[in-house]
């Protein structure tokens, strides 16, 4: 929506000295506070803590420190990413007042590569939703349409990007986070391999299937961005060190490359005009020298069962530490009751949803049937789609069945709020990595096409993407 | 399926409003139902591990690298404290 506010021409212009990073954390708040009052995507700026960072980014470029690969560039995290000092809330009451007392890694790697943290954005709590409604605070609007949700659960930092107040935001995917409200709200997102990203200092969801991406306008800064953030942690035992790390430097060529276009990514019930605009888009890949194979993933229908019986189990395992002795309030009465009450309080309704969910599943009796069912159809589904991607290089889709909905038309019927995820729950059953890279409108609205590819070769699905993106906008 | 919400509740240490009871007896059912369609799935045969990745094992020396700094802000944090320690309930009734 908004030209030449990308990470990559601030970072220039900052690293060149034509621009300070002072000047840009101004103008960031600037469109914040001209926007924001209607889009609802932060839940607080940091105006004074950015601004301090900025100065102190200034005098590190005056004293010679030379091509920060992020100078400067003004980033909103998610507000289940910790910031020392700073609330980290995961959108609930539970944790309204919560003050961090570290800081997560991807933040410090942000922080020492010159970016500027500008604030913390909306999001359903504790990352269970697809719309951003279930956030304990407000609601987000969509800025392409403000009557219709920015999906979710990143949907804050997706509607923050899109609205154009800042070039880059961080999100998390556990099912689909950061794809389905960057293919909403007509940006691009990534949900790089599990493994790819620490997850020190994020509020867990499903500790199997989170990852943390960035969310940003191109391809180009998205590779920026991952490039920072990606790597090894000795804090996270699950990061891996990378043979293959991301470049910015983004190749955009499709010769050689093979394409998968499994049929299960067109289903029933899917809006025409999406399945209409993510054709064309293989149609453009297509022209572009990529080949097309159409192949099949009998069990990928599967996905999005076993991502609701695994989801649910690892989250309500990781908010069992919510009971009110260490987070949040205390509740009332002797110790049973007064973890009851402090959950009762603090949670609202999807979370209780979850929750008991992931109990019954994982209760005696049901768990045989229901969680290690799960497992075993995630290892089948992970053997399939090795044998799969034997053949081609990238799978390519939609990254959500339908356009942006309204707010409130499925708040009531959690079935249809979690088929939104239909296909972007694969990913985070099988680790690998997935972006959403927007091709046109339905009904006025963004569509977003995923690229998804193998495990850590998330530079081969950039380099997809980037392909895209630029005979799309050539178009 | 037959669903105990109260049993649940209790187990997941959950205090529920007879609205949001009423509401899970409901919903709870039916996402049930679509999440078993995963029964249609052959998995005889299949190894199932909890974890995609390689790793095993991943190990650190057992060293403290933490400060006393970074444990009493934990310690602050906490809803209420006593001593530089967490304060909680009776764990038996008196």
């Amino acid at each position: 929506m908004t030209t030449n506010w990308t990470v990559k021409s601030i970072r220039d212009s900052v690293n060149a000295g034509s621009a300070t990073a002072e000047s840009i954390v101004d103008e960031a708040i600037r469109r914040i506070e001209e926007k924001d009052g209607e889009i609802g995507a932060f839940l607080e700026v940091f105006a004074d803590d950015a601004r301090k960072a900025a100065r102190e980014v200034d005098a590190r470029i005056a004293v010679g420190e030379a091509d920060l690969p992020l100078a400067g560039v003004p980033i909103a995290l998610k507000d289940n990413m910790l910031v020392m000092g700073h609330i980290a809330s995961a959108g609930s009451k539970m944790l309204a007042d919560y003050r961090a007392t570290y800081t997560a890694t991807v933040v410090t790697r942000l922080q020492e590569a010159g970016a500027i943290i500008i604030g913390r954005t909306n999001m359903d709590e504790f990352a269970f939703g697809s719309s951003t409604e279930s956030s304990a605070f407000h609601v987000t609007k969509n800025p392409h349409d403000t009557s219709k949700v920015p999906g979710g659960t990143s949907g804050g930092s997706a509607a923050a990007v899109a609205a154009g107040m800042i070039p880059a935001a961080l999100g998390s995917d556990t099912g689909g986070s950061i794809r389905q409200p960057s293919s909403l709200c007509g940006v691009v997102g990534m949900k790089p391999t599990y493994g790819r990203v620490s997850r020190y200092g994020i509020i867990a969801d499903g500790s199997s299937l989170d990852q943390v991406g960035p969310i940003a306008t191109t391809v180009e800064d998205i590779a920026i961005v991952l490039s920072v953030i990606e790597g090894k942690d000795s804090h996270d035992a699950t990061s891996v060190v990378l043979d293959d790390p991301a470049s910015e430097n983004v190749s955009s060529s499709l010769a050689g490359v093979r394409i998968g276009v499994p049929k299960e990514y067109f289903i029933d019930g899917m809006d025409e005009d999406v399945a209409a605009r993510i054709h064309e888009a293989i149609d453009t890949l297509k022209s572009g020298g990529a080949e097309i194979v159409n192949m099949s993933l009998p069990l990928a229908p599967y996905a999005l069962p076993a991502f609701y019986i695994i989801q649910p189990a690892e989250a309500s395992s990781n908010l069992a530490r919510f009971d009110g002795m260490r987070y949040g309030n205390r509740g009332e009465g002797a110790i049973e009751e007064s973890y009851r009450s402090a959950r009762g309080a603090g949670f609202g309704a999807e979370s209780k949803r979850r929750i008991m969910l992931g109990t019954f599943i994982l209760s005696a009796g049901y768990y045989d049937a229901f969680y290690k069912k799960a497992i075993a159809v995630r290892a089948a589904m992970k053997m399939e789609f090795d044998a799969a991607l034997k053949n081609v290089d990238v799978i390519v889709g939609p990254v959500s069945p339908i356009v942006a909905w309204g707010i409130g038309e499925k708040m009531d019927d959690p079935v249809s709020m979690y088929l939104a995820d239909v296909f972007t729950v694969s990913a985070n059953i099988l680790g690998i990595p997935g972006i959403s890279v927007p091709c046109g409108t339905a009904h006025g609205l963004p569509v977003g096409l995923q690229v998804l590819g193998k495990s850590f070769d998330d530079n081969r699905v950039l380099q997809v993407a980037a392909a895209f993106e630029g005979l799309h906008n050539a178009s | 399926m037959d669903i105990d919400i109260n049993r649940l509740a209790m187990l997941a240490k959950l205090q529920l409003t007879d609205d949001e009871k009423a509401m899970l007896q409901r919903q709870l059912p039916d996402i049930l139902e679509y999440i078993s369609k995963l029964q249609e799935v052959d998995t005889s045969g299949v190894d199932a591990k909890a974890y995609l990745t390689d790793a095993v094992n991943v190990l650190r020396d057992d060293v403290i690298t933490s400060t006393r700094a970074e444990r009493d802000a934990v310690v602050a944090a906490f809803p209420k404290q006593v001593g530089g320690a967490m304060e909680v309930p009776g764990v038996f009734a008196a």
